[in-house]
């Protein structure tokens, strides 16, 4: 179904000239209302991220909207450098927001706006559900904070003055945005919070398990290497999120490098 | 080569360009020295080296096991091999058989900026000793309220003698030589102070870096820090360009930084100013926060209130680049980061680091031209390209982590030291022509 499934290439202009014909038919993140001069150039990071968008795998019982690993941009785009600026230029057009995830050092996920945007809606319509109270918090939430705070952290005073700007704020609204998802404390700083996307905790966790399989599925072998194109067919147990998210990010990560070979790409777990 | 030499004695190229392409030519060939060897006497891992500033001869080390070292290594003590390799053995070495020594690891050992006849230890027996090298007796020790992770002091300072020491005590404290007492202390950091550089453009200006991930100027002149790094602040280039603009970030209120806030005398109202280089829109309004301390602090000790960070974990080595223009940071988040000193901003050039190590600050070495910087990662040692950020090469050969390097831009060569207790040498690959003598006739038959 998806474009590109039968063999995977690093390179990323084969992958651009194939997935974005596709795309454009598709028209996954692109208004249609979007002025030819707006849409006319693309940077690589944006296809790159549209591509990944499109090929998020669907996972069963959590409804959540797809989102990109910074890792896996690293790992189709060369330059990572020129990753790192279009990301900072694209965040500053506020087109993505980047959310510092809680598996490891330096994971953040990427996301469209507007999928952000649904993704917090579907949490209040589920939280109306329940009848619980104070739901214009979301609101607020959405208009003024999102829109002015593009950094991924927010201090507890910057949260209250610029929720206050939507009405008066009570303490139960923090508690609220808590418990919907959206902000989360970790435990570095106490006085921060952190976006975060909401309802993603178990795919956090098969993403740190299916990460940790694929390393050790690898470092079983007697060369500690696989054909990509083996590799690609494989299921993971302990992780929803299908192989190749999880290639792609450990490439991109530095834990496993490529090698072509006359017959294909060799994955190999590399030795720092 | 011949032919470079040739353009220069005719005047096509100029002298700094054939110095130059010359020495970067013998960077990119760089390998294990196949001719020279640094003999080591260290018992415990090397935590830091250091050449001399002024003469670029005596190599100084410090190590785990209490003992620091001098080597020349320009002059071999002795010959090995046939007279092909040079052993430079150490030519002085303090450990806690002297009566005055430092009882636990010595983090960090610096000569003295002026001249080589004074060097500073500081050390984990939470004290810092001044030696006299051609005597080898302590002249000064300042005792230290905590373990001393690094020392540093100005190569540009005229007019003071400023030992600046971090330890993991969150103050950063000034010694002075001249007087053997403490100059003054700088607070701002959150937890301990891990690594400490002088600007190479300012004999005043001091940088250190925090456990607590944040990177602060200092003017030493002046109470509190005048800038705190702060990773979100980015700019998409080398230089901001030229018609930025400082816009007041009113939406969020933050603590104004150094002595720029003309209402702080009230403490009442925080503003700040993003030096940003997006087209951040100022929203309508300015939000004024009261501070929740009632504590009335003086205007330059509100950078403590600011709690931005460089890293997303501790700050482990930090390089100001010969030019005083930029500065590396790494982090124990394995990530290193390049940052405009002029702007404060993150130039975000991705350097491929993969894991480097945590719980020991590394010291980094940067080539004078500052196209190349030298970063131990893990076992190895890998240079990096400057502005693209691409491993350029790597360097393996220590079988433990490595902790410190040291470029000599004098012969284009790299001292490594690291865990398993060897200084290593990678040279400029010179091929060894055997020797045309009449070989020794080796055989063991009779003729």
């Amino acid at each position: 179904m998806a474009p590109g499934r039968s063999r995977k290439r690093k390179i990323e202009d084969e992958e651009e000239e194939r997935e974005a014909p596709p795309l454009a038919s598709s028209g996954s993140a692109v208004d249609p209302d979007e002025s030819l001069e707006q849409s006319l150039t693309f940077s690589d990071t944006l296809v790159a991220l549209q591509i990944m968008r499109a090929q998020f795998p669907r996972i069963e019982k959590v409804s959540i909207k797809p989102f990109v690993l910074r890792s896996q941009l690293y790992s189709s785009v060369m330059d990572r450098t020129q990753v790192d600026r279009e990301l900072e230029t694209l965040r500053r057009a506020k087109t993505i927001r980047i959310f510092k995830l809680n598996t490891g050092q330096d994971d953040h996920a990427v996301m469209f706006l507007d999928d952000y945007i649904n993704q917090i809606d579907s949490v209040v319509k589920k939280m109306e559900e329940k009848k619980l109270l104070n739901l214009e918090a979301f609101d607020w939430f959405k208009i003024h904070v999102i829109d002015t705070r593009l950094e991924p952290n927010i201090s507890h005073d910057d949260l209250c003055s610029l929720l206050s700007l939507g009405g008066r704020v009570k303490e139960e609204h923090v508690t609220l945005l808590i418990n919907g998802g959206v902000i989360v404390r970790q435990l570095i700083d106490p006085g921060m919070y952190w976006f975060a996307i909401p309802s993603i905790g178990s795919v956090l966790k098969g993403l740190s398990q299916g990460r940790k399989e694929l390393l050790g599925l690898l470092s079983r072998k007697r060369y500690k290497e696989e054909m990509m194109a083996t590799l690609e067919k494989k299921r993971l147990r302990l992780s929803p999120l299908d192989i190749r998210f999880h290639l792609r990010d450990l490439i991109g990560s530095g834990h496993l490098k490529t090698v072509s070979t006359p017959s294909g790409l060799v994955v190999r777990v590399s030795k720092d | 080569m011949w032919k470079e030499i040739e353009r220069r004695e005719s005047g096509k190229i100029r002298p700094h360009l054939f110095a130059s392409r010359l020495k970067s030519r013998r960077v990119a060939s760089m390998q294990l020295s196949n001719s020279k060897d640094i003999v080591s006497p260290h018992r415990g891992s090397i935590n830091s080296l250091q050449v001399d500033l002024t003469e670029g001869r005596y190599l100084l080390s410090a190590a785990s096991d209490a003992s620091v070292a001098v080597y020349d290594v320009q002059q071999p003590q002795d010959y090995e091999g046939g007279g092909l390799i040079a052993k430079h053995k150490s030519i002085l070495v303090l450990d806690k058989q002297h009566e005055e020594g430092h009882k636990y690891a010595v983090s960090s050992a610096v000569w003295y900026p002026i001249d080589t006849g004074l060097f500073i230890t500081g050390s984990y027996d939470n004290s810092i000793k001044v030696w006299d090298t051609n005597t080898t007796q302590m002249v000064m020790n300042f005792k230290m309220p905590g373990k001393v992770y690094t020392t540093a002091m100005s190569p540009l300072a005229t007019s003071h003698m400023l030992i600046a020491a971090g330890t993991e005590d969150v103050q950063v404290r000034l010694c002075d030589i001249a007087s053997g007492a403490f100059a003054h202390t700088l607070s701002g950091h959150h937890d301990g102070v891990m690594t400490a550089q002088w600007s190479a453009s300012n004999e005043w200006v001091l940088i250190t870096g925090g456990c607590d991930g944040a990177i602060r100027f200092w003017d030493i002149r002046r109470a509190g820090c005048f800038r705190v790094l702060d990773q979100s602040h980015s700019q998409l280039g080398r230089r901001p360009p030229v018609l930025s603009r400082v816009t007041a970030k009113a939406s969020t209120s933050k603590v104004l930084l150094g002595g720029q806030n003309t209402s702080a005398k009230t403490g009442m109202a925080l503003r700040k100013l993003s030096y940003s280089n997006g087209t951040k829109q100022a929203s309508a309004g300015k939000i004024l926060a009261k501070t929740s301390s009632k504590q009335r602090l003086h205007p330059g000790m509100m950078s403590i209130r600011d709690r931005a960070t460089a890293h997303y974990g501790a700050v482990t080595g930090l390089r100001v680049t010969e030019d005083g223009m930029y500065l590396l940071s790494t982090g124990s988040d394995s990530r290193l980061r390049l940052w405009d000193i002029k702007s404060g901003c993150n130039t975000l050039v991705n350097f491929e680091t993969v894991r480097l190590q945590t719980n020991k600050a590394i010291q980094l070495a940067i080539s004078p031209d500052s196209s190349h910087v030298f970063v131990p990662c893990m076992a190895s040692v890998k240079a990096f390209d400057f502005w693209s950020g691409k491993t350029f090469m790597t360097f393996r050969g220590h079988y433990e982590n490595v902790n410190c390097c040291w470029f000599s831009s004098r012969d284009q060569e790299l001292y490594t030291a690291g865990n398993d207790r060897q200084i290593l040498v990678w040279s400029p690959f010179v091929s060894q022509e055997m020797e045309e003598e009449a070989a020794l006739d080796r055989d063991c038959w009779s003729d």
